[in-house]
């Protein structure tokens, strides 16, 4: 079991870790379905759970919030167990079935997890109204759940999540069956809540989802974190290089001399130039002023950036929607 | 405990119900259609007053005797009971004709009345023919029955008259000196003696048959009455059955359980404003099937809130709704779709409601079966209603056994209570 909380620095600043599960294990039958897992969350930051459908995320998210009991290891809530009332009532809880009553309306479901929270009366009718208009469902809040499309159930029950104002978001895929519109309107709800400060931990198999949101990701594979960091310390370590590819008018005088001098690995064929980088940032300035210094002339310049998925499949060898 | 949070399943618990429509048909619209198959179809209105039989009658008979075929015919005509009809007359020419309307279902009854009739009846003794239709083992019964009542009462009618008629031409003077006109009975003369003497060979035994059921059953709408508080023994067996075994499965499916236990409540909030839900709606239930059967179709259902004893019966209908709200609870440890525990909990409920005394009275089952009957708490709480209500028991009686069923329910609601934490245990454990 590792002790995270002592480890709970970065770059020398202390962080208050709002969320910390640490070597916990969980099995259904004769299978392990999250083996010795150990993460934190701190205060105004969002981790991203990143894995194939599959790989314990969901259990992890349930472990984590109460649902159910970890076999070994433990999970703390502010130093609370899950399973203190008081832990329960600082955790807003999204999973992956929003979990909506279809027989009542936005707003009675709404209500429902407000009065489940403790709150009722006048001041939180306005506030599961002020909610649903950040939602974009204010128009339909009258209407029976049952009548809400796919995207507008997850918008809901990411609402009700929200409806206490917890200091911690769990959220399990919040935007999945959604169309990117509406995905991209759920990440800025997400974001704004950081800057509140929430401590939020988001499920995902969208390596998109987390690279875009996350502060840092665990890599979650068969039930075990294989790897954990900020994205790009992530890529940097594990990714393979950057490819940039330059379409060129001319090439420049003796290419082959101009380009070992960058001491990159390099391609030419016809116009067409790639170069293997690990740090984009210095390489392309370098790459087009040597260019143009030897008489050569830039048409296209196109710069591919490993992704999280490349990331999983140097891990793991497989994809993430495998 | 916390009321909001017991507000809060009590609220979407009845409001889901009220929205659903097989609920609204389970819970409120097939009582009611019991309710009126009771009145109309198990006890229909017919019931208590004689039936009509369709009788066709072939007469042979054209004797100048005064009291012939056709005089016979005419009596056949006219005869009632309790104001009704004994039977809708038909004549027919031949038997052959006759036969073949008896064999076609045509008729219940058919009577052949033979040459000579009149005669025989008057001076010796006349004979008739009758057929009756065998469509099933019980209308055979109760065609010959009808009919061979009828038939030996006309008879001994008949021997009465001959014997009047007899008596008016006996010659005094045949009187046997030893014939004893004093005994028992006392010195009453020659001509009375021979007129009972005569009187007992027509008719040995004059029997009395007196019909005597209990007073508050006397009347079909009491009869109604122990049957409406039958269909909402029924409707709460199966429904607070269903209540209570989906109560958890249900969540489970639509996704909401793993929310509502990551929230602060308690198993005890959510036990609270379930069974509270499922109370209420069980209560607004049997208020419909009550109204529905005293106002629609005439049920003796007495109740007066001015009567402490009647407040009993709301007392005992809670009661009923914990049991089998607590029974459902039990059964939800068997679930593990709500598909699966609705049919289980509509199965148990129907089996237990013909087989417990619930809806049809014990006393109909074999002995072995009454058994179950007389255990099941759930009957002796219906019983103590149905004592009140439609047997108009006294204060004392009706009291013990409301706290009986008090002491049942206690037993069985908590036995429930640990069935639902186990539920949600496992489901945590899984």
């Amino acid at each position: 079991m590792v002790n995270l909380i002592g480890k709970n620095k970065v770059g020398g600043v202390r962080l208050r870790a709002l969320l910390v599960v640490e070597g916990v294990w969980k099995r259904f039958g004769d299978r392990d379905v999250v083996r010795d897992v150990s993460l934190l969350v701190n205060e105004g930051e969002i981790v991203s759970l990143l894995g194939p459908n599959g790989a314990g995320k969901t259990t992890l998210l349930k472990i984590i919030t109460g649902v159910l009991r970890p076999d070994s290891g433990r999970v703390l809530i502010k130093g609370l167990s899950p399973e203190d009332l008081k832990a329960r009532a600082l955790v807003g809880f999204c999973p992956q079935e929003p979990g909506l009553i279809d027989d009542l309306t936005g707003l009675e479901n709404m209500m429902f997890y407000a009065r489940l929270q403790g709150l009722d009366g006048k001041n939180v009718v306005k506030r599961v109204e002020g909610l649903l208009k950040i939602m974009g469902l204010s128009g339909d809040m009258g209407k029976l759940v049952r009548k809400y499309s796919g995207g507008m159930k997850k918008k809901l029950g990411l609402a009700a999540t929200l409806i206490h104002d917890p200091e911690i978001l769990i959220l399990d895929e919040p935007t999945t069956g959604m169309d990117p519109g509406v995905r991209r309107e759920v990440w800025r709800i997400i974001q704004q809540e950081k800057r509140s400060g929430k401590a939020i931990l988001i499920a995902t198999h969208y390596m998109e989802e987390a690279e875009a949101l996350s502060d840092r990701v665990y890599i979650i594979d068969q039930g075990r974190i294989v790897a954990s960091g900020t994205p790009s310390e992530l890529k940097s370590k594990y990714a393979p290089p950057s490819v940039i590819e330059v379409e060129l008018y001319r090439l420049p005088e003796n290419a082959d001399a101009t380009l070992k001098d960058l001491g990159l690995r390099y391609t030419v064929h016809e116009d067409k130039l790639r170069v293997h980088s690990s740090d984009v940032d210095r390489d392309v300035p370098r790459l087009v002023a040597l260019i143009h210094e030897n008489g050569g002339a830039v048409k296209i310049l196109r710069v591919t950036e490993p992704t999280l998925e490349d990331v999983f499949l140097k891990l793991t060898g497989r994809g993430l929607e495998s | 405990m916390k009321w909001c949070r017991v507000k809060a399943f009590f609220i979407s618990g009845l409001k889901t119900t009220f929205r659903d429509r097989a609920s609204i048909f389970w819970v409120f619209i097939w009582p009611i259609i019991l309710v009126f198959m009771t009145a109309y179809v198990f006890i229909p209105p017919s019931v208590g007053q004689p039936l009509t039989l369709d009788m066709g009658v072939v007469n042979y008979d054209h004797s100048e005797a005064p009291f012939n075929g056709t005089a016979f015919i005419e009596v056949l005509k006219i005869i009632e009971y309790n104001g009704t009809k004994l039977f809708n007359v038909r004549v027919y020419e031949d038997e052959d004709l006759l036969l073949g309307d008896l064999t076609k279902g045509e008729l219940d009854v058919g009577i052949v009345i033979p040459s000579g009739f009149g005669n025989n009846l008057t001076f010796s003794q006349a004979k008739l023919k009758v057929y009756v239709s065998g469509g099933n083992v019980y209308s055979i019964q109760v065609n010959r029955a009808m009919v061979s009542e009828f038939l030996r009462r006309f008879s001994i009618e008949a021997g009465l008259r001959k014997v009047e008629m007899s008596l008016r031409y006996m010659n005094m003077s045949y009187v046997p000196s030893k014939i004893p006109t004093q005994g028992p009975w006392g010195d009453i003369g020659f001509l009375k003696f021979i007129r009972n003497y005569m009187l007992g060979l027509v008719e040995p035994i004059n029997v009395t048959i007196i019909e005597k059921v209990p007073e508050a059953l006397a009347t079909r709408p009491a009869v109604i009455g122990w049957y409406v508080i039958g269909a909402l023994g029924m409707m709460m067996l199966y429904t607070g059955f269903i209540i209570g075994s989906t109560a958890i499965v249900e969540e489970k499916e639509r996704g909401s359980l793993d929310r509502i236990l990551s929230t602060p409540v308690k198993e005890s909030e959510m036990l609270a404003g379930r069974s509270l839900a499922g109370l209420i709606v069980l209560l607004l239930s049997s208020l419909a099937i009550v109204i529905t059967g005293v106002y629609a179709i005439g049920a003796k259902i007495d109740w007066n809130p001015l009567s402490v004893t009647d407040w009993l019966v709301p007392l005992n209908l809670i009661m009923i709704g914990l049991m089998t709200i607590g029974i459902g609870y039990m059964l939800s440890l068997l679930a593990r779709t709500s598909r699966g525990a609705s049919s289980m909990g509509t199965t148990l409920g129907l089996i237990l409601s013909f087989t417990a005394g619930v809806w049809f009275p014990k006393e109909w089952m074999p002995a072995p079966m009454r058994v179950l009957a007389d255990m099941f708490p759930i009957t002796w709480a219906l019983d103590t209603i149905r004592d009140i209500v439609v047997f108009n028991i006294g204060l004392g009686e009706a009291l013990t056994g409301t706290v009986r069923n008090v002491i049942a329910t206690a037993a069985i609601f908590a036995v429930g209570v640990i069935a639902y934490k186990k539920t949600l245990r496992k489901y945590a454990e899984l």
